[in-house]
């Protein structure tokens, strides 16, 4: 099932006056494909997952599923969450807490009054696929998280949905049982090959899970894209910082011409331009850009003798496999990313910019 | 003795002293309905048991106080039911939908709910007669519910408005109606505020008396504490003993249905004011 959102406009009403909650976005998610909403707590996320499942009417907008239109405000169309058959999964799990696991399951069959013996099958069918057939005759209160959201999962599954929507659904698991659920989900979606709708506010989760992601702020979409470009070329300031971990440093630098060459000016240190990104600075109108710089791409103490700045190391993280390096040129505060040992706090160092990998962003911070 | 052995002994005093204090009337009322003569306790009488008083209670046809008894459980049955109903779908209401005045509505309920007994109840008589309803069921139970609504309701949307509005959002995509959003989900997790609010109008329905004496005449519709009350005129002496006899008899199935339930009495009584 494809699903198309057209000029997706929502504002809610409330004590602090209108809240424009999404604000004209149009996204098309392919068939079974793994879409993933990311971005900041109250950008719009889970307003936009309402929206697609019905819970929600858009205040402006069409929805389409396939062809048929679920949602349009021009024509006054407007399907209940029943009749678009979505299956939705919960942050808090929503599971029922008065019924067993089997009858939480089969919760949606018994509303749509489908045959006792099919039931039962399908449940245990769904139950084996998560693997909670020992689980059937608890009550949710006595369930792990872990186990809540295998239910919350199954019950979502049990009855074949169009889309499958998932509003963080691991937020409230622990690090390692994330990781181990968040293989399971994308596996699950693999082979059942629904389309689903993924929404995170963890990059890492959105990058290893999506097939596309869309980086939503403040209710406009900020970047469409695979894991991969949104990682290579981030379209502006905000996916730049959002996406990778520790983010992309954003600094300040303007262009001087020095000796012929094109510089930029860091702190009071130049650096000469290289060719491959020439072309785009001569494109820029002012003399000054915002320069980012993934903490990868910055070398220290490196043996070779190319252009260098020194620095002063103001503080040093371990992150285990990698160290961060938080370094001070000449008052900008840049984070670098190495793997040796010998950071003592407080040191000079030699800092190579690999000028060639940077990020040229106009505008204002 | 330890100071501990002091303070247990000073606690376990204060709680004998107040259950003796609270129990009192109770132990008096047992102790009268069994005995032979109300006044035993001047030095002429001597207390000598029989259970003649509960015999002529329970089996003797013209004093009718099983016509009482049948007819209070009949009316507070009834009264609970719709308080019940109508509370579950108003608390519903205002939990859930979004419609202007929703917090007035609340507080416009509890004034209601704090107009005095008595300012009524000669409105209501005249309402009755015109409506030929005195002395029928149905003049006590449709006030009976007005009255005890408000309480009702105020216990129900505390539980519900505790119920996550996620549940709700999961039946919708599961593929309920508001009408079973309502039955299927909501008032089963919310069942012990139901039971409560259940129990507390089945027991305001059956001690209310104002009311009951005003709009019945006789036994066919005459509840069990106006009976009871009125008991007196019957003979030519107060008959102590059937009166206290018939309290035990009705006291009784309301001690036992609090002791039973006194923790979700309780939980539905303090439900929001406490946590947890
Ligand atoms: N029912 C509502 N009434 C008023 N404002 C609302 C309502 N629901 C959401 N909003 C507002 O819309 C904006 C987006 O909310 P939304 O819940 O979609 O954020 P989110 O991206 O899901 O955040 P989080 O990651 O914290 O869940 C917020 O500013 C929120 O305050
Ligand atoms: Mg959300």
């Amino acid at each position: 099932m494809k699903v198309e959102l057209t000029d997706i406009t929502k504002e809610f009403t409330s004590l602090r006056g209108r809240v424009v909650a999404l604000d004209d976005i149009s996204i098309k998610i392919d068939e079974g494909e793994f879409f993933v909403l990311l971005g900041p707590s109250g950008c719009g996320k889970s307003t936009l997952l309402n929206l697609i499942a019905g819970l929600e009417k858009p205040t402006a907008g069409r929805i389409q599923f396939d062809d048929k239109v679920v949602a349009d405000t021009d024509r006054r169309i407007f399907l209940t969450p029943k009749e678009r058959n979505v299956a939705f999964v919960f942050q808090s799990y929503a599971l029922y807490p008065h019924l067993d696991v089997f009858e939480n399951i089969a919760f949606p069959l018994r509303i749509a009054r489908i045959e006792k013996a099919e039931i039962k099958k399908a449940v245990e069918q769904a139950a084996a696929t998560l693997e909670i057939t020992d689980l059937l005759a608890v009550r949710p209160a006595e369930l792990s998280g872990g186990q809540r959201q295998r239910v919350a999962i199954a019950r979502a599954i049990v009855r074949k949905p169009n889309v499958f929507l998932l509003d963080e659904p691991l937020s409230n698991l622990d690090a390692r049982l994330r990781i181990a659920m968040r293989a399971e989900i994308k596996n699950l979606q693999d082979k059942l090959g629904i389309t689903t709708v993924y929404v995170t506010h963890d990059q890492v989760e959105a990058m290893g899970l999506g097939d596309r992601i869309a980086v939503l702020n403040r209710g406009k979409i900020e970047q469409i894209g695979t894991p991969e470009s949104l990682y290579e070329k981030p379209a502006g300031i905000f996916v730049a910082q959002f996406i990778g971990s520790p983010p992309m440093n954003i600094i300040d630098a303007s262009i001087i011409k020095a000796d012929g060459k094109l510089c930029v000016v860091l702190g009071n240190q130049k650096l000469v331009i290289p060719s491959e990104k020439i072309r785009e600075i001569e494109g820029l109108k002012e003399n000054h850009f915002i320069l980012g710089l993934r903490p990868e791409h910055i070398t220290i103490n490196p043996p070779d003798n190319a252009q260098m700045l020194t620095a002063t190391i103001h503080s040093v993280e371990s992150l285990g496999r990698e160290t961060a390096v938080y370094l001070d040129v000449d008052g900008l505060a840049i984070t670098a990313l190495c793997d040796r040992e010998g950071m003592g706090k407080g040191r000079q160092v030699r800092v190579r910019i690999h000028l060639d990998k940077m990020h040229i962003f106009k505008g204002e911070r | 003795m330890s100071e501990n052995t002091v303070r247990n002994w000073l606690v376990l005093a204060g709680i004998v002293f107040c259950l003796a204090f609270c129990l009192f009337p109770f132990i008096y009322m047992l102790v009268i309905s069994l005995s032979t003569r109300a006044d035993f306790l001047s030095q002429r009488a001597s207390f000598k048991f029989t259970l003649d008083n509960f015999n002529a209670v329970l089996t003797d046809g013209s004093l009718h106080f099983p016509d009482y008894l049948r007819n209070s459980f009949l009316i507070s049955l009834a009264s609970a039911f719709f308080c019940v109903v109508i509370a579950s779908l108003a608390a519903y209401a205002i939990t859930r939908l979004q419609f202007p005045g929703r917090m007035s509505l609340l507080f416009f309920a509890l004034a209601v709910s704090m107009f005095p007994q008595i300012g009524l109840v000669g409105y209501l008589f005249k309402f009755m007669t015109r409506l030929g309803w005195i002395n029928t069921y149905q003049a006590l139970v449709l006030p009976y519910t007005a009255w005890i609504l408000p309480l009702s309701l105020w216990i129900l949307v505390s539980y519900f408005s505790q119920i996550p509005r996620e549940l709700d959002k999961a039946a919708l995509v599961d593929g309920c109606t508001y009408r079973q959003i309502l039955c299927k989900v909501i008032l089963p997790v919310a069942a012990p505020g139901v039971l409560s609010v259940f129990l507390l109008s089945f027991i305001f329905a059956f001690n209310e008396f104002m009311f009951a004496l005003m709009l019945t005449t006789d036994y066919r519709a005459r509840t069990v504490p106006v009976g009871i009350a009125l008991f007196q005129g019957l003979h030519g002496q107060t008959p102590w003993g059937n009166i206290m006899a018939a309290s035990v008899v009705t006291t009784l199935p309301i001690v036992i249905l609090t002791l039973v339930f006194q923790r979700h009495i309780m939980a539905g009584l303090t439900r929001g004011a406490v946590k947890g």
